[in-house]
Formats: C-alpha cells, sequence, structure tokens
C-alpha cells in the first residue's frame, strides 16, 4: 500500500464525508465548515483540484450523495440544520432561470466563492427537504432502476424517501415514504398489512419538535442544547420503545445510517439502523403498500439472528437486555450477481460485521412450497472483527463488493477481504500515527497542495 | 506484489507513535472512500460524534485529506508483460470454452493435455522473456521477481502440465532434475574455468566440491573431463585406477529416455548398480595410509567415497553431500533420481519427508513455500502462496489448476478458488484505470458474479465525451489524441473509449450495461447542448423516457433562447427522426414530441426565410397531424398572428382559420374548467408575460387577429372556399 497524495487544509475545520462520483473522477467533500467543495481528478498528476467551494448548510454537513450520472450531475447533502439539500450541476448560466430554488442561502451559493471563468458548471441549489424533526444523518440516492429517489435517516428515528417527479427541472420532490423505525411491523405475510399506502406519506404523528426550523440560526444555535431536547421529544413521543434503562444523550449515544440494496429483482429495499437499538433492519418499500421489515439483524449473542417471521415484537422491547451498543454505519454491498447478499456493520462496539443475507426463495410450486415461504430472509454474520478496539464510524464497499474499508476512531483505515475459502480476514490498514522511525524514510509520495 | 507492504503510515500524522489516548481525546476520527475508478482510498479527518454535534472550536488546519493506492500502479514494462500474457488467457478461455463445449473428456484428452501444455508453456517463456529482459537492460522491473514467476511456473508445468502429456504417467526424475539444472544453475561455469587453470586443480580449493555436485546434478561432461585428469595426473596410483573405471561408468549410467520401455530401463540399471558396487569394493581396497592427505593428494577417499555413495543411491549421502554443498531441499528433491529412479509425481509426497528432514525448508520464503505445495500437490495452498508473489501467478495457476480439474469448481454459492484469485488479480489491474479492458476480460472469464463485477466496472469507465475539458488533464500527446476522440465523436461516429465499451458489451453480451452507457452518453451530450447527439443515444438505449426529456430539453431552448437558436439546434435532431420513424421498438408519446420539436423547427426556418405560404401551411399542418403538445398550442396559436395579419396575401384557407379558432376556444373553455396550466404555462414563459391570466390575456390578440382575418375574407371575397389560397397583390 503506499501513499498517492495529500490536500492539507481541505476545509476549514474536520471533513465530515468524503464521497467519489460514479467514475471516481470527482470527489465531493463536506465539514464542519458547513461548505460543500467539489474536487477533480487530474489524471496526469493525479492530484485533485477544487472545482467548486460553496456554503451550503446552516450546521454541519453530514453525509454527501451523487445521484446515478443518467440522470446528470446530482449531489444530495443532508446535515444537522435537519434538511436535505438537492445540487445540481448545469452548464453555462442556465440554472438560475430554471429553478425557483436556485438562489442561495446568506448570499454565499454555489459558485459565490470562486471565479471559475466562462461561468460554466456552476452547481445550483434545486431543492430543500425539510421534513425532518431531527438531525438529518445518512442519505443514499437509489440505485438508477427504481428512478430518482433519495433516501434519509434522521435523529427522529424516521426513514423518509423522496423521489424527484420532474427531472428535467429537478426541483419537485414528493415524499413518497416516511417511516418511524422503530415501530415498523415485521411481514411474513404481506397482506396482513391493511394499513394502506396513504398512512406512509401522510403528516408524522411525531410532533414534538420544539425548535424553530426556519430561524436560519435555529439549528446552528446549539446542537448539544438540540439533541437533548431532541432525546426528551423522543422519549415522550415514541413511549417505552426508545425509553432504555440506562440510557443518555440519544443524539450522542445513537447511529442513524441506511443503505440500499442495489439489486433491483427484490424491488426496493434497504438496510436501515437507527437510535440505540444496536440493530439494523432490512426495509421493503413499495408502492401498493406501507414498508415492511423482512429482517433484522441482531448481533447481540442472546438473539443472534432475527428472521422475518419472527415475534413481531422484537428485540427492542425486551428491557432485560443491556442496552445494546448503536450501529453506527451500514453499507450494502453491490451483489454482481451473488445468491445473496453481503451488508457490513460498524458499531459502537468497535466492531465490524459482514452479514450474509439470503433473500426469501421464491416457492416453485412444489408440494413443499409453504416450508419454503416460512423460511423467508434469513441473515447470519460471516465475519465479526474488533481490531478497530473504539467505536467504528464508518464501513464502504468497493464497487465490486470484494474489498470493504472501515474507519474508526483509532485513527486507522482497515481493509478486509475475502480468501479464496470465503472467509474474511484483514487486508491492510492506513494509519494516521507516525510510523516508526525506520520506516519513516521510504516514504513515497507528493504533496498535493490544495489549489486555494 | 511480495515486496508492497500491507499498510501505510500516512504522513503527515496526526498523532506520534503510541499516543492513541490523546488523539482520541482530541474529538478527531478518521473516515474513508474508496474511488470507483482504481479503488484508490480516499482518506479524511473527521471529528468523532461528540464533536459533530457540538463543534467547539474550528480546526483549520486539520480538514485534511490523505490518497493512498493498495497496489503501486504497474509500471509501463510490467504493463507490457500484463498484456501479452492475457492472449495466452484469452486463448487458453477458448480451448477450455471449445473444449468443454464438444465433451467433458475432450479437455483431458491427450490433444487437449497437450494444447494446454503448449499454452502453459507460452506463460513460462514468456517469465523467462520477462526476466531476461529485466536482468539484461535498466527496467523498472525486478529481475529476482521474474526469475520466481519463470521458476514457478515452470516447476507448475513440470509438475502437472508438460508439454508431452505422456510424461504424466512416466518416472518424474529426469524431469525434475531438469528444472533443477535450468533454474537453480550450480556449479558455475566460471567455477570449472577456474579449475581447469590450475595445473594441479585437485589442490584447488573447491575441486571436491565442483565435482560431486557435476556428479549429482548429472553434467557427466564435466565430471568425466575431471576424472580423466585424475587418471592421467594424480600421484595417487590407487585414484587414477578408480578414476579410469568411473569414467565409462559413468558414461553409461541409464537414463530412462533412452530405453524403449521402463522395464528395460529397470534392468539396465540394476545392471549399472551392480557395476558400482564392484568400485565400491576397490575404494574399501585401498589401505588406509593410502587413502590421501598426502602432500600433492588433497583428500581424495572420502571425497570419492561421497561420489560413489551418490552413484549408489545412498540416501543419506545424497542428503548429507546436498546439505554439505549449500544446496537446498530442492535440490534434494533434484537429485532424488539417483536414490529413486522410479519416483513418480504422484509419489512426491511421500519421498518429501526425509529430504525436508535433512534439509529444512524457509517457511519465511513465500518462493520455497510456493514450491514446496506444488510438490505435496497441495494446490490451494500453492495459489495462496503464489498470491502472495504475484496476484498474476494465482491467477494463471489457478486457471489451469482448474483446466485440470486439479481444484474445485466451486459450490455456486461462492466462488470457486480459480475465479477467487483471478478476480483478485482483475482488482489488482483494476489500480491501473488504463487497463480497464483487461480488467474486465479477467471478470467475465469468471461466470456470472464475475460477469456481475466486470459491468460494474465497463459502466464506470469514464467516457470523456468532452474532448477539450479531458485534453486539459492529460498529457501532451493522450490529450490531443483524446480531443481527436471527442472531436469525431460529436461528428456522430462511435469512437474511442466509447466504441471500445460497446465492443466489450457486444462480446460478453452486456447488453444492458451498454445501455446504461448510452444513456449516460445521451445525458452528457444534453448537457452540452448536442442535442442531435442526445437523440441518437438514446435511440441505440431504446431509452424513449430519455428521448422525451432530451426533447423537453430541446423545447426548453426554445422558452429559454427563442426561435433562432431553437431551430439551429434542431437541425442536428432531425436526422435521428427519420431512424425513428423505421424503428419498430420506437413508440408512443415521446416520438409525437420529438416530431413536433423537428416541425416547429422546420416552421421557423421558413418565418426565418420570410416563406410566408409555406409557414402557415406547416402551422395548419402541425395542428391537423395533432403532433402539438396542448402545452404549446397557445405558444403555436401566437406565432399565427403576424401571419394572419400579413397583408401582402391571405395565408390561411378557410378551414386553417378554423382550425386555429377551435383551438382558442379550447383553452379558453379548459382554463375557465381551471386547466389553465396545461395550455398556458409555455405561453406565460415565452411571452415572459407573468402567469396564466396574462398569458390568457395574451391570446385575445389570436382571437382579434382570426377576427380580422375572417373580415378580410368577406371584404375582399377571398379564402372562402376550400383549400383557397389567393395572393391579393398590392
Amino acid at each position: 500500500m503506499i501513499q498517492t497524495g495529500l490536500v492539507q487544509n481541505a476545509h476549514d475545520d474536520l471533513v465530515t464525508d468524503a464521497s467519489y462520483d460514479f467514475y471516481g473522477l470527482r470527489l465531493a467533500t463536506c465539514g464542519l465548515d458547513q461548505r460543500i467543495k467539489i474536487w477533480g481528478l487530474d489524471e496526469s498528476t493525479g492530484t485533485w483540484n477544487v472545482e467548486d467551494d460553496w456554503k451550503a448548510h446552516d450546521a454541519p454537513i453530514s453525509k454527501l450523495s451523487w445521484a446515478h450520472p443518467e440522470f446528470g450531475s446530482i449531489l444530495a447533502s443532508s446535515s444537522f440544520d435537519r434538511t436535505v439539500k438537492i445540487w445540481e450541476q448545469t452548464s453555462g448560466g442556465e440554472g438560475d432561470s430554471l429553478s425557483p430554488h436556485s438562489h442561495s442561502l446568506n448570499g454565499t451559493g454555489p459558485g459565490g466563492d470562486l471565479d471559475r471563468g466562462k461561468g460554466r458548471d456552476k452547481w445550483v441549489e434545486r431543492a430543500v427537504l425539510v421534513d425532518s424533526k431531527g438531525t438529518v444523518r445518512m442519505l443514499e440516492f437509489s440505485p438508477r432502476a427504481f428512478g430518482l429517489k433519495v433516501a434519509s435517516i434522521s435523529s427522529d428515528n424516521h426513514l423518509r424517501i423522496y423521489e424527484c417527479l420532474e427531472q428535467p427541472t429537478l426541483t419537485s420532490w414528493v415524499l413518497t415514504e416516511e417511516v418511524d423505525i422503530l415501530t415498523l411491523p415485521y411481514s411474513s405475510t404481506p397482506s396482513s398489512n391493511s394499513h394502506s399506502h396513504t398512512v406512509a406519506i401522510a403528516t408524522p404523528t411525531q410532533t414534538h419538535s420544539t425548535l424553530d426550523r426556519d430561524g436560519p440560526g435555529a439549528a446552528s444555535a446549539s446542537l448539544v442544547a438540540h439533541a437533548l431536547q431532541q432525546s426528551q421529544a423522543q422519549a415522550q413521543g415514541s413511549g417505552g420503545t426508545v425509553g432504555r434503562p440506562g440510557m443518555g444523550n440519544r443524539e450522542a449515544d445513537g447511529g442513524w445510517c441506511l443503505s440500499w440494496c442495489k439489486e433491483r429483482y427484490w424491488g426496493e429495499v434497504l438496510a436501515v439502523g437507527c437510535g440505540v437499538s444496536g440493530v439494523i433492519k432490512i426495509i421493503q418499500t413499495s408502492p401498493s403498500r406501507r414498508p415492511v421489515t423482512l429482517l433484522t439483524l441482531d448481533p447481540s449473542p442472546t438473539l443472534p439472528t432475527f428472521s422475518g417471521s419472527g415475534d413481531a415484537s422484537g428485540p427492542t422491547a425486551d428491557s432485560d437486555i443491556p442496552t445494546p451498543f448503536a450501529i453506527t454505519c451500514v453499507s450494502w454491498a453491490p451483489s454482481c450477481g451473488r445468491s445473496y447478499h453481503l451488508i457490513a456493520t460498524g458499531g459502537r462496539d468497535g466492531r465490524v460485521r459482514i452479514w450474509k443475507i439470503k433473500p426469501e426463495e421464491i416457492p416453485d410450486g412444489e408440494g413443499d412450497s409453504e416450508e419454503r415461504e416460512r423460511e423467508g430472509w434469513t441473515g447470519v454474520v460471516v465475519a465479526d472483527f474488533d481490531e478497530h478496539k473504539s467505536a467504528v464510524g464508518r464501513v464502504e464497499w468497493n464497487i465490486t463488493g470484494t474489498i470493504l474499508s472501515s474507519a474508526g476512531n483509532d485513527g486507522r483505515v482497515r481493509l478486509w477481504k475475502a480468501t479464496a475459502g470465503s472467509v474474511w480476514r484483514p487486508a491492510g490498514h492506513l494509519s494516521v500515527e507516525q510510523a516508526e522511525e525506520h520506516e519513516r524514510a521510504d516514504v513515497d509520495m507528493e504533496e498535493n497542495q490544495a489549489a486555494d | 506484489m511480495s515486496e508492497e507492504r500491507n499498510y501505510v503510515h500516512l504522513v503527515p500524522p496526526l498523532f506520534e507513535q503510541g499516543s492513541l489516548p490523546d488523539f482520541v481525546q482530541s474529538g478527531r476520527s478518521v473516515g474513508a472512500s474508496l474511488s470507483p475508478l482504481d479503488n484508490a482510498i480516499g482518506v479524511f479527518v473527521g471529528p468523532s460524534e461528540k464533536t459533530m454535534l457540538a463543534p467547539t472550536q474550528r480546526r483549520a488546519q486539520e480538514g485534511r485529506m490523505y490518497f493512498a493506492s493498495m497496489h503501486k500502479p504497474p509500471t509501463l514494462e510490467r504493463r507490457l508483460f500484463i498484456t501479452d500474457t492475457s492472449v495466452i488467457f484469452a486463448a487458453f478461455q477458448n480451448l477450455v470454452t471449445n473444449s468443454k463445449a464438444r465433451g467433458p473428456e475432450v479437455l483431458r484428452s491427450d490433444d487437449g493435455m497437450r494444447m494446454m501444455g503448449k499454452l502453459a508453456n507460452d506463460y513460462v517463456n514468456f517469465c523467462k522473456e520477462c526476466w531476461v529482459h529485466a536482468s539484461t537492460t535498466t527496467t523498472h522491473l525486478p529481475p529476482q521477481h521474474y526469475n520466481t514467476l519463470y521458476t514457478s511456473f515452470s516447476l507448475f508445468t513440470t509438475l502437472y502440465l508438460p508439454p508431452n502429456p505422456a510424461l504424466l504417467d512416466l518416472p518424474v526424475s529426469d524431469d525434475l532434475l531438469e528444472w533443477l539444472n535450468i533454474h537453480f544453475i550450480e556449479p558455475s561455469t566460471e567455477e570449472g574455468d577456474a579449475l581447469v587453470m590450475n595445473e594441479k586443480c585437485w589442490e584447488a580449493e573447491g575441486f571436491w566440491d565442483y565435482l560431486l555436485r557435476t556428479t549429482l546434478r548429472h553434467l557427466t561432461k564435466a565430471t568425466t573431463f575431471f576424472l580423466n585428469l585424475l587418471s592421467t595426473s594424480h600421484p595417487s596410483p590407487h585414484l587414477r585406477s578408480l578414476s579410469s573405471t568411473l569414467i565409462p561408468l559413468l558414461a553409461s549410467h541409464p537414463r530412462l529416455g533412452e530405453f524403449g520401455s521402463e522395464r528395460e530401463f529397470v534392468v539396465a540399471s540394476k545392471r549399472w548398480k551392480s557395476s558400482v558396487k564392484g568400485v565400491r569394493i576397490e575404494l574399501d581396497l585401498v589401505p588406509e595410509d593410502e587413502r590421501g592427505g598426502e602432500e600433492g593428494e588433497g583428500e581424495w577417499w572420502t571425497n570419492l567415497s561421497d561420489l560413489v555413495g551418490i552413484l549408489e543411491g545412498r540416501e543419506e549421502v545424497v542428503l548429507r553431500v546436498v546439505g554439505e554443498l549449500g544446496g537446498d531441499w530442492r535440490e534434494g528433491v533434484g537429485v532424488w533420481g539417483w536414490v529413486d529412479g522410479r519416483v513418480r509425481r504422484g509419489d512426491l509426497p511421500d519421498i518429501l519427508p526425509p529430504i525436508l528432514n535433512a534439509l529444512p525448508p524457509d517457511p519465511t520464503s513465500v518462493e520455497e513455500m510456493l514450491h514446496l505445495s506444488l510438490f505435496k500437490g497441495d494446490t490451494l495452498e500453492a495459489l495462496k502462496w503464489a498470491e502472495k508473489l504475484d496476484p498474476w501467478l494465482a491467477a494463471h495457476l489457478g486457471d489451469c489448476l482448474q483446466a485440470l480439474e486439479l481444484i474445485g469448481e466451486g459450490d455456486g454459492e461462492e466462488p470457486s478458488a480459480r475465479d477467487h484469485y483471478i478476480i483478485s488479480y482483475a482488482h489488482y489491474l483494476h489500480s491501473d484505470p488504463a487497463l480497464w479492458r483487461l480488467t474486465v476480460d479477467y471478470m467475465c472469464a469468471c461466470g456470472d458474479v464475475g460477469k456481475g463485477m466486470g459491468d460494474e466496472v465497463l459502466k464506470r469507465v469514464p467516457l470523456r465525451l468532452r474532448g477539450s475539458s479531458a485534453s486539459k488533464q492529460t498529457p501532451l500527446g493522450k490529450g490531443k489524441e483524446r480531443e481527436g476522440e471527442g472531436e469525431s465523436i460529436k461528428r456522430g461516429e462511435v469512437a474511442g473509449v466509447l466504441k471500445e465499451i460497446n465492443q466489450t458489451c457486444w462480446e460478453y453480451g452486456r447488453e444492458e450495461v451498454r445501455r446504461m452507457v448510452c444513456r449516460i452518453a445521451a445525458q452528457e451530450f444534453t448537457q452540452e447542448k448536442e442535442y442531435g447527439l442526445a437523440v441518437s443515444y438514446c435511440t441505440s438505449a431504446e431509452d424513449w423516457e430519455g428521448l422525451g426529456r432530451v426533447v423537453d430539453k430541446v423545447l426548453e431552448e426554445y422558452v429559454q433562447r427563442g426561435p433562432a437558436i431553437f431551430t439551429r439546434l434542431v437541425a442536428s435532431v432531425a436526422p435521428s427522426l427519420q431512424q425513428l420513424r423505421v424503428q419498430p421498438s420506437a413508440y408512443g408519446p415521446y416520438i409525437h414530441r420529438l416530431m413536433f420539436a423537428v416541425r416547429y423547427a422546420e416552421f421557423h426556418q421558413r418565418l426565418g426565410n420570410q416563406d410566408w405560404q409555406e409557414a402557415a401551411l406547416d402551422l395548419i399542418g402541425m395542428f391537423c397531424d395533432d403532433v402539438v403538445p396542448k402545452s404549446w398550442w397557445a405558444v403555436l396559436l401566437g406565432d399565427a398572428v403576424d401571419l394572419l395579419g400579413y397583408q401582402k396575401a391571405m395565408l390561411f384557407s378557410t378551414s386553417g382559420v378554423c382550425v386555429l379558432l377551435q383551438k382558442v376556444e379550447e383553452i379558453q373553455v379548459r382554463t375557465e374548467q381551471g386547466s389553465g396550466d396545461d395550455y398556458l404555462t409555455v405561453l406565460a414563459r415565452v411571452t415572459k408575460c407573468g402567469g396564466i391570466k396574462e398569458a390568457l390575456h395574451r391570446l385575445k390578440r389570436v382571437r382579434l387577429a382570426l377576427a380580422r382575418y375572417f373580415a378580410r375574407c368577406t371584404v375582399i371575397d377571398v379564402g372562402g372556399k376550400e383549400g383557397g389560397f389567393r395572393g391579393v397583390k398590392g
């Protein structure tokens, strides 16, 4: 492994997310400085240069996600200011006239800080999605097959899926799903879910947000105060499901994460984790019925795997079990034609786990079909690593689902690969710790100074 | 490759060695993302969750990003090696596929084995060439590495896939000795030359070592040359006599290859061994005090005894001598023919224990461990070591091993060992984005899962449609080439990367990917306002919705930038419409909308040319053919105002004017019913007159123009007859 580059002062504060575009030729980053930067790779030198830089939110930005390039050059950002924003790169000044949202917050919108000449390729704000009652912690565009959709998860424990109905303008986004993850029912028999689809898009029942969302300074004023208020609101609002003994600050202890299933065959399926539940739910959404949980991935030793056909109350209702460690990140591997799925999770317990998920077998009409149908989706842990020894903040697969990266508070990024016998093993690491004396000499890299 | 470490300490570091607690305390953490381009790793310094929730101070100096790569991308020479051997790999895949199609046993037939052996030998030769090249010229290639590849692949072919499949059933000792003599050359020619220079060579240091080694290695010429010297010049009469006995004996040592059958060989070997016994007796008869050590004689007796011991095939002597000469266990295996000339390939694991006991292998040497696994027949273990040496080796060995059915085919759920190592090699190739074709080739050789992975790589190959911007980012030569590509793509040719992707998709039947790539290209062309190309790529992808979006975008150009630019842009779209009309799968509203755009542009073209009559005909034609979307009715009616008011001629027939009137009426009614948005939004935007209300008001101008036209018809009595267009002079 070799270091190939360095960008000092990429942001004016710590960086909260970095996301490569579809081709890996551009990199979007965001930070505590509330700004988004777009970097372009100079392939001849391997260096990254700033192409765009703008203030995007009124609080730290938590996540960025690129839409599939078939839809254009589109980026979504989620923030602690409780909004999700959609950005589009437009060519030559067409942007401003297209969209009612093309104005910029505080007058420092995209392009405001940089003179890029020519006036081409400006980033324009297309939509602000303000439904969340909590800080938005994670978002991801859906696989292309499902259209232009973006899913977000907030500290109000709600998964929200928005769909863009007018693709050329990107201004009209409809909230197609809004689900409280903690109270979501299991499904072994879809027909039992008699709630109509309208429930999902109706106004959420949780209305305890006490903050003034519209005030630009409100969210950024004090995130701690916000977090505390939020946690109280949650405790009142959701009743026993979240009221765990010994639970402190929910914002600080919890984890909110999601990842789409990249395979279209099963319809729209996501892995979602929220709060301090310590589990990941595999959720299926469909236009014709309420979203349902297909499977719960619970790593606690007493409840090894919670199959979809199990008890609807689930493990979260059992208060005798010690509070589990929150899952902070989840990543669904591209399936690439495998007969199973791989889902990686990282948690506050410092563990990186890989789950092997097998979808429900479709009965072929033979005699034992009922037997099979009952099996539903199943999942087993195929790897459980504790090398980080401290909270894991991020897991991510490569494009073929063969290399997993995980990053933790130990200052290390670790890579994991399967051996020929499909046993997952450490495959190296990158550390920001100083090397031992004798290793320092052979450093082979050039510093890539930030363009600004 | 083996010299690469699997960790890196990023610089500048964030904390000193051993002070992790301080780092944790500082509220920082790291995050990483994997690049789709080349699996590079982008690492950023971020906040821990606590800091994220309550950032206390700004840390301007710390918002840092590091970039790292799992592999060093291959050098130019290495790339040549990779490319050249990929041709053999492709030939091997063809062979396996074609043979399997002809029946399960075809590949393992003599012919099949011979062909596989030939291809495997090609791999060996390429490794050799690369090694020779690396050792004779100044290159970036490490010669030792390629020598190891050469040695290892050659051992594999010797043991498992010899060029002549008949050899597989015969004793292996001669083949092993040959392998040893080729790859571990001992003693060197220089040593021999140095001894020859010496008049009393037997007194020279290393003389007996040399003679013992040439004996062990069956280098009979060298052995007999020096025995000859001893037989004529050595002071000891015993040694002179023994040497002259040994010379014909060595020359007549039976070798398997010289016999028609193994039986004859065995008989001859037995007879020969008994002659060696005679030498031993003669040797033992030499009186103790005449066994060397005298001035000018050297320690000849013990050394000659070892030499005879080798000829006798004494295991302990052979192994001891190898050890004393500094040889390793592989030399022990290579010269095992002295001990047992009939060892077969399958017996190798059984002969290893005594050899390894006497000559223990070095567990830290990847090469030795790989060779040991190959000798043991532990093929999976061998692949593991091979991968540590070079992913190239594991991939190609694994491919051959599976064809030989020496490793399993996988259980359907998990990839086979072969697929695993080939995919792993493909990942290595992926570290150089320029090698995407090979990455995809190798992945696509690994069943459906491999093809699925190939898809992911293929669809992410940068299209570089923007010729000019790409050229900015590449070195001079390449940039120009790419600019050329961009230009020819813009001329409507499928060129450059796009062409190659198309071809690869076609080769491997990846239609879904091809369509996706076309859709992305269409999107990019739309962005670049190359609408003609966008339409043809949508058509190629059979993406009718996308086509609709392109047409919307084209129409939007009219709204935004007016008729002149619109007409110019549509000119590039028009040819595609012709093609689309003959395409049976093209259907529905999108084609209609495209047709409208083209005809509307034609209409404006005529207006521009002051061809009023034709323009008026077009206008009515569009309405009559029902190609005008409702949202555009009002815009076209607006266009009619000037034509209606044209003084030099009556441009419309009565029925045409009636059509216009009908449309005005319909808009009016619908708007009253609350559907104004559907009919008037576009007009409102085109005229920038405000909202629906204003647009409706504007429509009154059309009504007025129509009324006047009718009035003119009545007054001058023209246009009243069906189809009549009579010009009115002056």
